[in-house]
């Protein structure tokens, strides 16, 4: 469906792609993902000329849209697009935005239009607020109405531009269940994304994008339990974590609350590991606490993407201080709450610093 | 408008400042050498004033009407007019009295272009026929010396065409006035004379002293209809009709400063009441020669060019807004100069630019100039609203419609425009008053606007107050009428509006 021959792009002496050949068949989910700046969305970009490539041919149905005779509007109907910022049109209800491409560009009448925008609405969950405007929804709810547009014009294939970007974490899953429905249903998707647990259950294909190449492409499985080039192991292995400085008795727990929920929002880490989680955490705190005039707590949640292994550090400067290891507090509740959960418990001492790590049961 | 503003102010604090003054009373002609003297700009009485008394401080004014009022006012203490329609002047102004006997003596006669030697030649030998045949004198008797101010029907029959007389609608009787909203007085009986001799229709502007020469000289206008002194400095730069009458000047000021007029009682104790002031003040300024006839047509006129500037502004604001915006650097350069130059110089000197120098030697209507001035300078500052309320909208909102399939075109106009317009309204609201405000200048090209018409009805009542008091509240209503309905433009353009309706119904 799509074909890319030595695809390039180039702005000015930097150059973005390098030389992408690949195909996209119908029917395919393609999942892009890659370290940031090295080409993803110019790629998807290119595809339907948003960003003219320096060099390269795209066919889309045998047909070489960077011939010059080709007229890209009729086939940018083809294949729409949705946006890391929405992009709706400000200026229209929910329904003006769905219908505006169908009435002004297939020349269907307003009432067909409406009917069928309905059928779209109903379908990402949006219908009763198809007389609201744009600024009056939610950035999962406008996303989701980016989609509905998209389907609207009936398009082939759909290229996807970090949807879920934006977005608060709260608000990702209602946007990445729309598409794995689209999924479902056979829709032909090129997804830039940089939620892996999405992309790996989501796509039959993924493409491993570095320095402006396809570094790597293969099936789900492949490239995320079995990468075999350097670049893409690293990349797949990486640990994200989340760090936080507590300096005082009176921080704001809630605020830090907060963002480890989105972290773990973010990371697909399980509602139970998150309530587990924070139970630690809290616990933790608590015993901290009576030093926390004294001494800074450095707390650092980490989590693998591939092996999904959670972990919490602490550290802390100054004399040794382990605050599990107290004698009067041998039957404090908390501290049995944190040994329930966590497996492994190293402390360790060096440098005038102090580490305990805990390793969280999966 | 401000204009309007500032002399009110300037007339307010002129009032106050005259009543802490008393001044040395003025006794014969020698004493005007310190003072302040008050005389049309570019009249033989301002060459005069300049010449003879180098010491003193010489105002220049634009009109007579201005002149007076300066004198009536305080600003000046003497003002030098010619001596014949003074007379006619002081029979209105029982407050004001002449100094000493008019002087300087001159004769007067109508302006020609010296490139039109055959019109010249023609006048001169249509003034020898009326001499001839007693009609001239018959002219003389009833304007100057019997006082009779009706005019005879003269025929101007347009056989061979028009013929464009420039004059000065205040210059006063015996020689022009405005009444019934109609010229009348020797010169207008002449100059008609002269043009049904010609078998030609003749046409009236009215001007400022100052713009009649280059007028005459940039082919605006055919000759000049006013008693105009025979100066050396004007023979060399037009051609003298024969003279038709001889006058001299007179220096004029409010009787209590003059000597000879000092011992006159004052019987003051009659003064109307200030709700009686206001009904004279209304019969005298509006109702008295039809003169609403005059404000009705100037607030046509207004209207007229500020509905046609504004239309003809923002259409070619959108095209210099294109070019500015275009990457195209023979595009944009241009652009960024037109929008820099109309930004930077004011709307007046483009104004008087497009009429005098542009279309010199074209006979084009003075409205469709101040349209095009107005409009060029309009356009300017759209330009470049349009341009911040194109650019303040996201790239985002472009590509969109691009993905979707749209063209550029049809994405600029579904998606574009509608949120620009949302945009702009407020900052376009304002540059629209503006610009109606702005249009209070086209006097000076010979345009009869609601100031203009204002100029006019001051010229003849002087009285300042009402008929400044009152285009400033019609300027005041127009802009309000204006507001409104912008707001409510930008009212039903808010999509929220939109549904609001919609549920409704």
């Amino acid at each position: 469906m799509i074909k890319v021959e030595n695809l390039s792009k180039k702005y000015g002496d930097l150059v973005v792609l390098k030389n992408i050949s690949t195909e996209i068949k119908k029917g395919e989910v393609v999942s892009i993902i890659g370290p940031s700046g090295t080409g993803k969305s110019t790629f998807l970009r290119c595809l339907n000329l948003l960003d003219e490539p320096s060099g390269g041919s795209i066919f889309i149905d045998g047909e070489n849209i960077l011939d010059k005779k080709v007229d890209v509007s009729k086939i940018r109907q083809k294949m729409n697009m949705v946006f890391q910022s929405f992009n709706l049109f400000s200026h229209l209800s929910v329904i003006e935005n769905l219908t505006l491409g169908p009435i002004k560009l297939k020349g269907i009448s307003k009432e067909a239009a409406e009917n069928k925008s309905m059928d779209l609405l109903r379908l990402v969950g949006l219908a009763e607020k198809a007389e609201n405007y744009p600024d009056e929804l939610s950035g999962g709810q406008k996303q989701r109405v980016a989609i509905a547009r998209c389907l609207a014009m009936e398009p082939e294939i759909i290229l996807f531009d970090e949807p879920t970007s934006a977005l608060d974490p709260t608000m990702v899953s209602e946007v990445l269940s729309v598409i794995r429905r689209l999924a479902k249903e056979g829709m032909t998707m090129a997804i830039v994304t940089h939620e892996m647990a999405f992309a790996r259950d989501v796509s039959n294909r993924v493409f491993y994008m570095d320095q402006g190449l396809i570094y790597e492409e293969g099936s789900p499985k492949q490239i995320f339990d079995a990468p075999k080039k350097e670049r893409t192991k690293v990349f797949i292995n990486r640990i994200r974590n989340l760090v936080s400085k507590i300096k005082t008795q009176d921080f704001d727990f809630y605020a830090l609350n907060g963002e480890i929920e989105g972290f773990c929002e973010k990371q697909l880490i399980s509602k139970l590991m998150r309530t587990n989680l924070l139970r630690v955490v809290e616990e933790l705190l608590i015993l901290y606490k009576p030093y926390l005039s004294k001494i800074e707590l450095e707390l650092e949640i980490a989590h693998s993407e591939k092996t999904n292994q959670l972990s919490l550090i602490c550290q802390t400067k100054g004399k040794k201080f382990n605050p599990l290891d107290n004698k009067d507090l041998e039957d404090d509740i908390g501290i049995k709450i944190i040994r329930k959960f966590t497996e492994v418990v190293k402390f360790k001492w060096a440098d005038n610093q102090n580490r305990l790590e805990l390793l969280f049961i999966n | 408008m401000i204009k309007i503003f500032l002399l009110i102010f300037y007339l307010l604090l002129s009032l106050q400042a005259n009543a802490n003054e008393e001044m040395q009373p003025i006794a014969n002609l020698e004493d005007l050498k310190n003072k302040k003297i008050g005389v049309m700009l570019g009249s033989t009485h301002d060459a005069f004033a300049h010449k003879q008394y180098p010491e003193a401080d010489i105002l220049q004014y634009k009109s007579p009407a201005d002149v007076l009022l300066g004198v009536k006012s305080g600003k000046v203490d003497v003002g030098i007019y010619n001596s014949v329609s003074l007379t006619e002047i002081l029979k209105l102004n029982p407050d004001l009295g002449v100094i000493d006997k008019p002087f300087e003596f001159s004769p007067v006669g109508f302006g020609f272009n010296k490139k039109n030697v055959e019109l010249h030649a023609q006048f001169n030998t249509f003034f020898q026929t009326i001499k001839d045949s007693g009609v001239y004198a018959d002219m003389i008797e009833r304007w100057t010396k019997k006082g009779i101010t009706d005019m005879p029907k003269i025929d101007t029959p347009n056989k061979n065409g028009l013929l464009v007389a420039g004059h000065i609608s205040d210059g006063g009787l015996p020689f022009v006035t405005l009444r019934n909203n109609e010229n009348i007085g020797l010169n207008i009986e002449l100059a008609k004379r002269f043009a049904a001799y010609l078998g030609k229709d003749i046409r009236f502007d009215d001007m400022e002293f100052g713009g009649l020469i280059p007028s005459l000289n940039t082919g605006k206008i055919d000759f000049i209809a006013v008693t105009l002194m025979f100066t050396e400095e004007r023979k060399q730069k037009i051609n003298f009709g024969e003279p038709y009458y001889e006058i001299g000047m007179s220096a004029f000021a409010l009787k209590k400063n003059i000597a000879a007029f000092k011992q006159e009682k004052k019987n003051d104790s009659n003064a109307p009441t200030f709700l009686e002031g206001l009904a004279n003040n209304f019969q005298s300024n509006l109702i008295q020669e039809k003169r609403y006839l005059l404000l009705w047509d100037g607030l046509k006129t207004t209207i007229i060019i500020s509905i046609l500037a504004t239309i003809f502004g923002t259409f070619l604001g959108g095209i210099v807004c294109f070019l500015r915006m275009s990457k195209n650097k023979f595009l944009n350069i241009p652009a960024k100069i037109y929008i820099s130059i109309l930004r930077g110089t004011p709307v007046l000197v483009i104004l008087m630019i497009i009429f005098y120098v542009v279309f010199a030697s074209v006979n084009i209507n003075p409205i469709i100039v101040a349209t095009i001035a107005f409009g060029m300078n309009c356009g300017a500052y759209a330009a470049e609203i349009f341009r911040s309320g194109i650019e303040g909208i996201e790239k985002g909102q472009t590509e969109a419609g691009i993905a979707m399939g749209f063209n550029k075109i049809k994405t600029f106009i579904y998606i574009i425009l509608p949120q620009t317009i949302r945009r702009i309204l407020p900052i376009y609201k304002g540059e629209i008053i503006t610009l109606v405000k702005m249009t209070s200048i086209v006097g000076y090209i010979a345009v009869q606007d609601l100031t203009k018409a204002s100029d006019i009805i001051r010229s003849r009542t002087f009285d300042a107050f009402f008929p400044l008091i009152l285009i400033a509240i019609l300027y005041f209503l127009i802009s309000l009428i204006l507001i409104q309905s912008l707001d409510y433009l930008e009212k039903i353009t808010d999509p929220k509006y939109k549904r609001k309706v919609k549920t409704k119904s």
